[in-house]
């Protein structure tokens, strides 16, 4: 990419412009979200890259400030503000662009500047949904890559952690509602108070899981369900000289 | 579809009338009525992922196509990047995936070979458009007959320009303006060369559904169309007025009273023209593309119109060539109408090209 601009606010308001109740008459021209046939799936294009390979400690966000607001991390972020954050650009085009081109260069590069941490999408004809895409990947490579402090005496999980926890976990209330399962955009907030714990405990997944109320096993199948968590839980295991979770 | 002098000069039907860069007095057409008076009616071409799935063809036999088109794809390598900076193989491939989704109504999985799938389209048809698609370089976009642009979904064909990505910012500098300034959200907006509508439907959905009205104009029957269908597909024929002519000449009679003007003119040098990317060149047209010998003969009487139309307060926002277009068309919209307007800026596409001219009438 060789040129950037800053990411206006602007902008962001069309990332929800489709939730806006003028664009109702738009729905019946959404496209449908299924799955095209599994032979086509040959040519990825969407990457999802990031540049940090050591975690982010968001000192300033750590439970023990309780004032309203100072625990709030990234994710806690409206997708407007979150694009605040962001430096937007397309991929680099040669030449005048414009009217002289046809091609879909709809790709897009979000960094999140106080982070570093860069998301990108390209597997949409319009510029728009990559965009959110984007966004939307930004989300969980936070989550995997951004650490807070956790207090472990005593822990409290938050409720997204609860969240995403198995019914059976013995702190689990009945009023956390159904288990939240890696494909709802609100297990990334789980995820990275789970990934906070791990990180507390120094990987160790038996330890994190007394915390959580869970058997080992029911942990381990939790951090097995998602790759990318899998990935970073393992990653850390390695550092310590710990064996990988299977 | 916008006009431009080259297209004017057609021999057939303007032989050498106009040819000097002055336009005359403003509101004045520098077109013949003539041009664009025959009620011809153009019937928009319904896209493909609209059609209904009357077809079905067996699993294996879709492969088969998907098969030898991808062959086809992967035979390009760079050679169109090469020669005119085109579309390379990875590229080919990605639209071949989005033409089987809009071809192919149910995309359920696990089917065996001899399991039928509904089309859109008939599987012999589908040779036919990939083949357009590679040898003549048709582009992608006329031959599903769309274009995703920004959160729509645009109906284009031959004889209409398609909507760029670096467009969609046209509209985000409109929502900027109209979020802090009431009176213009509720005010009257032209498109002038609207094309397929692009630009007036995205405005229409900033200005809200208490917002004011969008006029949009052009000087192609086809684009008319192509417009019409569009407006009417998201349901905005109360809010968004299509009137066949060239620039402001179906706007008499809104002199002094729009809140805004927007336009994506055609801004390309003609001796550029042959030198295009073959999708451009051999197939959009040249009437939306072609700004004269500097490319910018729309532009200078779109500036020269906004002086006139915009009411005070009003916007307006240009697209360019780029880079020193953008200053050029600064320095002449000071020099000719300084005093007309206000807070003039020059604003970057996302690839970081000085691309659009905008500012404020007085």
């Amino acid at each position: 990419m060789a040129h950037k601009i800053l990411f206006r606010p602007t902008l962001v308001l069309t990332l929800t412009f489709h939730k806006t109740p003028f664009s109702v008459s738009y729905h019946p021209f959404r496209r449908s979200q299924q799955q095209p046939f599994s032979f086509l799936n040959t040519h990825p294009t969407a990457r999802t890259t990031n540049n940090t390979h050591t975690h982010l400690w968001c000192s300033n966000f750590s439970t023990t400030t309780t004032t309203e607001g100072s625990e709030k991390c990234y994710l806690y972020l409206t997708d407007e503000d979150l694009m605040r954050q962001c430096e937007m650009g397309t991929f680099k085009s040669s030449g005048p662009g414009g009217q002289h081109r046809n091609k879909r260069e709809s790709a897009v590069r979000l960094k999140h500047l106080p982070t570093g941490i860069i998301a990108q999408a390209s597997e949409d004809r319009s510029q728009h949904k990559n965009r959110a895409s984007a966004l939307s990947r930004l989300r969980s490579l936070i989550a995997l890559k951004v650490r807070k402090t956790v207090d472990l005496d005593p822990y409290s999980p938050p409720r997204e952690l609860l969240q995403i926890l198995p019914p059976k976990s013995s702190i689990r209330g009945s009023d956390c509602g159904p288990q939240i399962g890696p494909n709802n955009p609100r297990f990334a907030l789980g995820m990275q108070a789970l990934l906070d714990l791990v990180f507390a405990v120094e990987g160790s997944v038996s330890d994190a899981a007394k915390y959580l109320g869970l058997s080992t096993g029911a942990l381990s199948r939790l951090i097995l369900s998602d790759d990318s968590l899998r990935k970073e839980v393992n990653d850390l295991r390695a550092s310590k000289g710990m064996k990988p979770l299977k | 579809m916008k006009l431009t002098l080259s297209s004017v000069y057609r021999p057939h039907s303007f032989p050498k009338l106009l040819n000097c860069s002055s336009f005359g007095i403003l509101g004045r057409p520098f077109c013949s009525s003539a041009l664009s008076s025959s009620p011809t009616c153009v019937k928009p071409q319904v896209p493909l992922f609209l059609r209904p799935p009357i077809y079905s063809t067996k699993l294996c036999d879709l492969k088969k196509w998907h098969d030898w088109a991808k062959g086809v794809s992967l035979s390009i390598g760079s050679t169109f990047v090469q020669s005119d900076n085109g579309a390379d193989s990875n590229m080919l491939c990605r639209e071949l995936k989005w033409l089987m989704e809009d071809a192919v109504e149910d995309h359920s999985l696990g089917m065996e070979d001899d399991d039928r799938v509904k089309m859109r389209i008939d599987i012999e048809e589908l040779y036919c458009l990939w083949t357009q698609r590679v040898q003549e370089r048709r582009p992608f976009q006329y031959v599903v007959g769309c274009e995703h642009w920004r959160d729509l979904v645009l109906s284009v064909q031959e004889g209409v320009l398609i909507p760029r990505p670096e467009t969609e910012l046209v509209v985000d500098f409109v929502s900027d303006v109209v979020s802090e300034n009431e009176d213009l959200r509720s005010g009257v907006w032209a498109d002038l060369g609207t094309g397929s509508g692009a630009l007036a439907i995205g405005i229409c959905g900033v200005l809200g559904s208490e917002g004011g009205r969008v006029i949009a104009t052009d000087l192609s029957p086809v684009a008319v169309a192509v417009a019409t269908y569009n407006v009417q597909r998201y349901c905005l024929q109360d809010k968004i007025d299509l009137r066949e002519g060239s620039w402001f000449e179906p706007l008499k009679d809104m002199e002094g009273k729009l809140a805004g003007l927007v336009s994506n003119p055609p801004y390309i040098p003609s001796e550029d023209i042959s030198g295009l990317q073959a999708e451009v060149g051999r197939h959009e047209p040249r009437l939306a593309l072609d700004g004269g010998i500097e490319g910018m003969d729309a532009l200078h009487h779109l500036c020269v119109g906004a002086a006139l139309m915009l009411k005070p307060g009003g916007f307006f926002a240009f697209e360019t060539n780029g880079e020193q277009q953008c200053c050029a068309l600064v320095d002449y919209i000071k020099s000719r109408s300084g005093r007309s307007f206000c807070n003039l800026e020059i604003r970057a596409d996302f690839a970081g090209i000085q691309r659009f001219v905008i500012g404020f009438h007085q």
